[in-house]
This record gives C-alpha cells, sequence and structure tokens, in this order.
C-alpha cells in the first residue's frame, strides 16, 4: 500500500454539520474503497491566499491515509463533484507501506509526532515525482 | 588602474544544510513566506544563499502551497 496526503479546502459558509457530512463522506471513500484512514484533521478556518469560487476563507483539512492509486482517483473524483470542496492537493509520502503499522484512525497526538518525525525524509525523497500527481 | 570590485557580500551558507531541524513543508507558509519576495516572487538562490537541492525543495514546496492557496502567486490582484 502507499501512503498518501491530501489537503483539501471545505467552503467557509459551511456549518458544523457541513463539516461533519465532508468528513463521513471522505472517510467514507477511503474506507469503501480498502483504505486506511491514518488521520483526519480540521485545521480550522483560515483565508485563503487568493480567491478559490469566490471564497476568501476555507476550512482547511488535512487528511492521512493508506491506499492504492485507484482510491485516490475515487478520491479526488468525489471532491470535484462535492460543491463544498474548493480545492484539494494530494500527494505520496511513502510507495510502500505495511498497512499493519498504523492505527486505524484516531488523531492521537502520540501517533501525530511520530509519523511527522517519520515522514520527513520521505517527503524530500518523494517531492520529484510528486509534481504529476497533483498537477492533475 | 584597477576597477572597483563590487562589495563582496558575505558568503551564505545553506540555512537547511546548517540546520537538519529545520523541515521544508508546503503547509507551513510561515517558513516559505521568507524565501518570496512582498509580491510572492520565489527569492533565487544567489540571494536566498540556499543550496541547490534545498533551494529546489523550497521552490516545490512553494509552489505547493500556491496550489492549495496557502500562498499567493501574485499580489497584485486582477480584476
Amino acid at each position: 500500500m502507499r501512503r498518501y496526503e491530501t489537503l483539501f479546502i471545505v467552503t467557509p459558509d459551511s456549518s458544523e454539520e457541513d463539516l461533519k457530512a465532508v468528513a463521513e463522506k471522505i472517510q467514507g471513500v477511503v474506507t469503501g474503497m480498502n483504505g486506511k484512514l491514518v488521520n483526519y484533521k480540521e485545521q480550522g478556518k483560515k483565508k485563503l491566499a487568493y480567491n478559490v469560487k469566490k471564497q476568501n476563507k476555507g476550512y482547511y483539512v488535512l487528511m492521512d491515509y493508506l491506499g492504492l492509486a485507484d482510491l485516490v482517483a475515487e478520491l479526488e473524483r468525489n471532491m470535484r463533484l462535492d460543491e463544498r470542496i474548493l480545492k484539494y492537493i494530494t500527494l505520496k509520502l511513502a510507495d510502500t507501506v505495511d498497512p499493519e503499522d498504523f492505527e486505524v484512525q484516531e488523531p492521537e497526538p502520540s501517533e501525530d509526532t511520530e509519523s511527522v518525525a517519520e515522514v520527513e525524509p520521505e517527503v524530500d525523497e518523494t517531492v520529484e515525482t510528486q509534481e504529476s500527481e497533483e498537477e492533475r | 588602474m584597477r576597477r572597483r570590485r563590487r562589495a563582496f557580500p558575505r558568503r551564505k551558507v545553506c540555512r537547511f544544510c546548517a540546520d537538519s531541524s529545520l523541515a521544508i513543508d508546503y503547509k507551513d507558509p510561515k517558513m516559505l513566506k521568507y524565501f518570496v519576495t512582498e509580491r510572492g516572487k520565489i527569492i533565487p538562490r544567489r540571494i536566498s544563499g540556499n543550496c541547490a537541492r534545498h533551494q529546489r525543495r523550497i521552490t516545490t514546496a512553494i509552489k505547493k502551497a500556491r496550489h492549495i492557496a496557502l500562498m499567493p502567486y501574485t499580489t497584485i490582484q486582477p480584476h
């Protein structure tokens, strides 16, 4: 399996419930396609550097998961169709990952720091190969 | 007669090579902001002092940050 990270922006006029609905839907896609969710974190409302779909603010959500290429394709298709999602970017963090190494869901702080330390060298390595992935 | 030399700026060392704890991450616009001009242009390596490898990573990180609207492509707003 591969490890991916998707950062996406949810429209600013969504309510708590909308955010929950988006989370459920997105997480449903991940688990429904045999993916494994590692972390799903809402980063709160932030000002955008430029207007996207006439909005100047948005809720950023960072999701970390394991899966295969078809999962990413399906996820991005869903994000494109969903009007609540303004923009997204997907990065591959690692090429071969053992799903056993990761706890399912639950954004624990301890796991967070661990994954950060582990990911950094990987990110650098994959930077060059990423371009085609996310430009799509 | 010797022509006047341009002032020699201090030889800069790549800050990422000097301190390996610094991470380059597209999700951290506060750090990346340091490597763009006020107008949002990427500062060249000869000014920023980064080595080739880290400049390349900075550049890709900035481009990713721009894509996800964490950093501006330009600060001159089109009408």
